[in-house]
């Protein structure tokens, strides 16, 4: 009796690995800035990836098989990065996350094309989708999907003729710089001020100066978060009374705080933040929030979202197939109904841009009010 | 006669390890090895500025970033990678020429100052010149180089290509350094105003050791840009200059075989330490600092320690048998 209980023990044993071939967790590699200036990004990034992982974990996985992420450092460097994505493909990983610079992208992304492995990653710059890799995808609404809408709004609602354009140099900064300049030109709005600054800048005073002398009927202001308040603070000090534009990083709960009273006024286009007027966004940040101690930025919102994208689409196609996975994200809508991790209904086009519903926000009495939603561009 | 043999069973079995273990080594592992040996390379050539002549530099990542530039810029343009190669060397080989005048006239601290500026300039001008250098978006659409119809492209072959730049900047080195020209550099470190009295021409040396050392910073960029295939500035900045002076001092300033160990600490190091995922590069940095208190020398510093030691050790037990000696007669 004892013998045939051990060899029942040992036989399920043997079996044990064989069952748990086909149930074995899926792997997704995460490359990002942990450390070095892009650390806040990168951060932000895995943070929400870890929550939005432990959440489907909790509930059965993907298609009955768990999850399991890896996050690998870049420390911020092109050169880092690539050598990671290397390293996360020789481990064949059924995705790759990140990175969240554009430039780490775009040195990246060849290696995961030849591969043929779907990258779900952070970069804003215009062009990283119009490079035709075929295995790139945003988790953000790109520069090409948000300036327009921005333009057409300082245009056509502000009237405005003359726009200075305070922008951060770096890849983030100068892609929307480009972006917004070529589509106010466009509109025939005249850049009178084109003024670049550093990132980490801790002094806006010469920069206002230079704005005001050139005497616009509106400011656009793309700067990472901590600037933009100092941008704010200087601009009221100085007295700017013009409508001040910007995007999410603008007019965020973070920015509020940095600038008090400096941010009332301020307007922009959102994508998507956890002040959004929308509950699976609302009820992400308060999760967020419990489990980290404090408030995710976009960055946040698109490692959260990347998770549930290759969710999505690994579902549409029924098995966990990675050659498949990039064709399945590609024309892919999802909607939040059925997937609330989506945070709202989304489309994923042929070239990996993201379509989605956006905002027109406001910031009043230190509160961003949202005026308008902005419907889809392919509405 | 043993040790020097020993030393060259050494030698041998590193130079074969060097060649044989990338072969099993998957393409991420052959890539950081290939990033070691270019690192190796900028470090030697501040190893020669800061170890030999004594000249203290923080521009070095700057010139990896001009000889990456140069290599990017022209290979992009079409002219291949042999003739960038050689332009890289010139033009940074010029450039640390240019730069040493202020050498002449500042020394330590001073002369960090001044190279540090130089290393922010050159940032500004890859990041602002976008004619020429595409700005922050940075330069893609080159290709690893070929020679005698033999192919660079793959990871390992490349590697090997890396690796035999390293060997002929290596004997490079070895024969300078024993040259007259090494023994002038090492006098200015050790007593400008000495080595002035014997008749070196200290002005053309602090040239010349800047030079020198930046022309193969602008080797190992030249190299740097097919490794990575994408340039842009970020790489280039202070941290870089910063990165490749750590190592030469971590391996050993002054000692020949410093760089490669210090490159193997600055390059591989943190790599094999991922494994402690987020506290990666704290074990790091405490361990350079743990390392640096022990041994200001650096690595190498404490192996000349120990072979002294033990030289005054053996020499003071000769001469107590020696006394022993007189006294019995």
């Amino acid at each position: 009796m004892k013998l045939f209980a051990a060899t029942l023990l040992v036989s399920a044993a043997f079996a044990a690995p064989a069952f748990a071939q086909n149930n074995a967790p899926i792997k997704i590699i995460n490359v990002g800035e942990l450390s070095g200036p892009g650390a806040t990004v990168g951060t932000n990034f895995k943070n929400s990836a870890d929550l939005a992982v432990a959440e489907i974990n909790a509930k059965g996985g993907i298609l009955g098989r768990k999850i399991e992420i890896v996050h690998l450092d870049t420390q911020s460097n092109p050169g880092v990065a690539r050598a990671l994505v290397q390293k996360a493909i020789d481990e064949n990983p059924y995705a790759i996350m990140g990175p969240g610079y554009s430039g780490s992208v775009k040195v990246s992304a060849p290696l995961a094309a030849q591969a043929g492995i779907a990258q779900v990653m952070g970069g804003e710059a215009a062009e990283l989708t119009q490079l035709g890799f075929g295995t790139l995808f945003r988790t953000s609404f790109g520069q090409q999907s948000s300036m327009p809408k921005i333009a057409k709004y300082i245009a056509d609602n502000l009237k405005a003729k003359n726009v200075a354009v305070i922008w951060v140099n770096n890849d983030f900064g100068k892609g929307g710089r480009d972006m917004v300049t070529k589509e106010l030109t466009a509109r025939g709005v005249k850049i009178a001020a084109d003024i670049s600054t550093e990132a980490g800048q801790a002094d806006f005073a010469a920069d206002v100066v230079k704005a005001k002398n050139a005497n616009p009927d509106a400011i656009f202001i793309y700067l990472n978060e901590e600037e933009s308040a100092r941008a704010l603070r200087e601009l009221k000090r100085q007295g700017v009374t013009v409508p001040l534009v910007g995007e999410t990083t603008l007019i965020g709960q973070k920015v509020i705080e940095l600038a008090g009273d400096a941010a009332n006024g301020a307007r922009g286009h959102i994508g998507l933040t956890v002040d959004a007027p929308n509950d699976n966004l609302k009820a992400y940040g308060k999760k967020f929030q419990e489990k980290y101690n404090y408030i995710p930025d976009h960055n946040g919102i698109k490692g959260y979202l990347g998770v549930y994208m290759i969710k999505a689409a690994t579902e549409k196609m029924g098995k966990v197939d990675q050659k498949g996975l990039p064709d399945a994200l590609k024309g892919l809508t999802i909607l939040a109904a059925q997937e609330p991790g989506i945070l709202m209904d989304l489309t994923i086009d042929k070239n990996g841009d993201l379509d989605r519903d956006s905002f027109l926000a406001f910031v009043e009495n230190g509160k961003q009010i949202v005026k308008e939603t902005l419907p889809k561009m392919s509405k | 006669m043993s040790r020097s043999l020993l030393l060259k069973a050494l030698g041998l079995v590193v130079i074969a390890a060097l060649i044989f273990v990338p072969l099993t080594l998957n393409r991420y592992g052959i890539y950081i090895m290939s990033l070691w040996a270019i690192m190796t390379i900028a470090a030697m050539g501040l190893n020669l500025t800061l170890g030999y002549a004594g000249q203290v530099s923080l521009a070095q990542g700057a010139f990896v970033g001009l000889g990456a530039y140069t290599v990017a810029i022209m290979m992009t343009a079409g002219f291949g990678f042999w003739l960038p190669l050689v332009l890289a060397i010139i033009i940074t080989f010029a450039v640390g020429w240019l730069l040493g005048y202020p050498a002449l006239r500042v020394q330590h601290h001073y002369l960090a100052f001044v190279t540090l500026a130089f290393s922010t300039l050159v940032f500004l001008v890859f990041r602002n010149e976008e004619w020429l250098t595409k700005g922050i978006y940075g330069i893609m659409g080159f290709k690893r180089p070929s020679a005698f119809g033999v192919s660079f492209q793959k990871p390992i072959e490349f590697y090997y290509f890396t690796l035999g730049a390293l060997a002929l900047a290596s004997a490079f080195m070895a024969w300078l350094v024993r040259s007259p020209w090494g023994r002038a550099f090492v006098a200015l470190r050790e007593n400008p105003i000495r080595a002035l009295s014997l008749g070196v021409d200290t002005r053309r040396y602090t040239l010349m050791a800047f030079a020198i050392g930046s022309a193969m910073g602008g080797f190992a960029g030249a190299l740097y840009a097919p490794l990575v295939e994408f340039i842009d500035p970020t790489p280039f900045t202070l941290a870089l200059s910063l990165n490749l002076l750590m190592m030469v001092i971590v391996g050993g300033s002054g000692f020949f075989f410093g760089p490669f160990l210090g490159a193997a600490i600055g390059v591989l190091l943190p790599e094999w330490l991922r494994f402690a995922h987020g506290w990666y590069l704290i074990i790091y940095a405490l361990f350079v600092m743990l390392l640096l208190i022990k041994t200001p020398t650096g690595i190498l510093g404490i192996v000349e320690n120990m072979i002294a030691a033990r030289k005054t050790r053996a020499a003071s037990a000769a001469r107590a048998a020696a006394s022993a000696g007189l006294d019995k007669a």
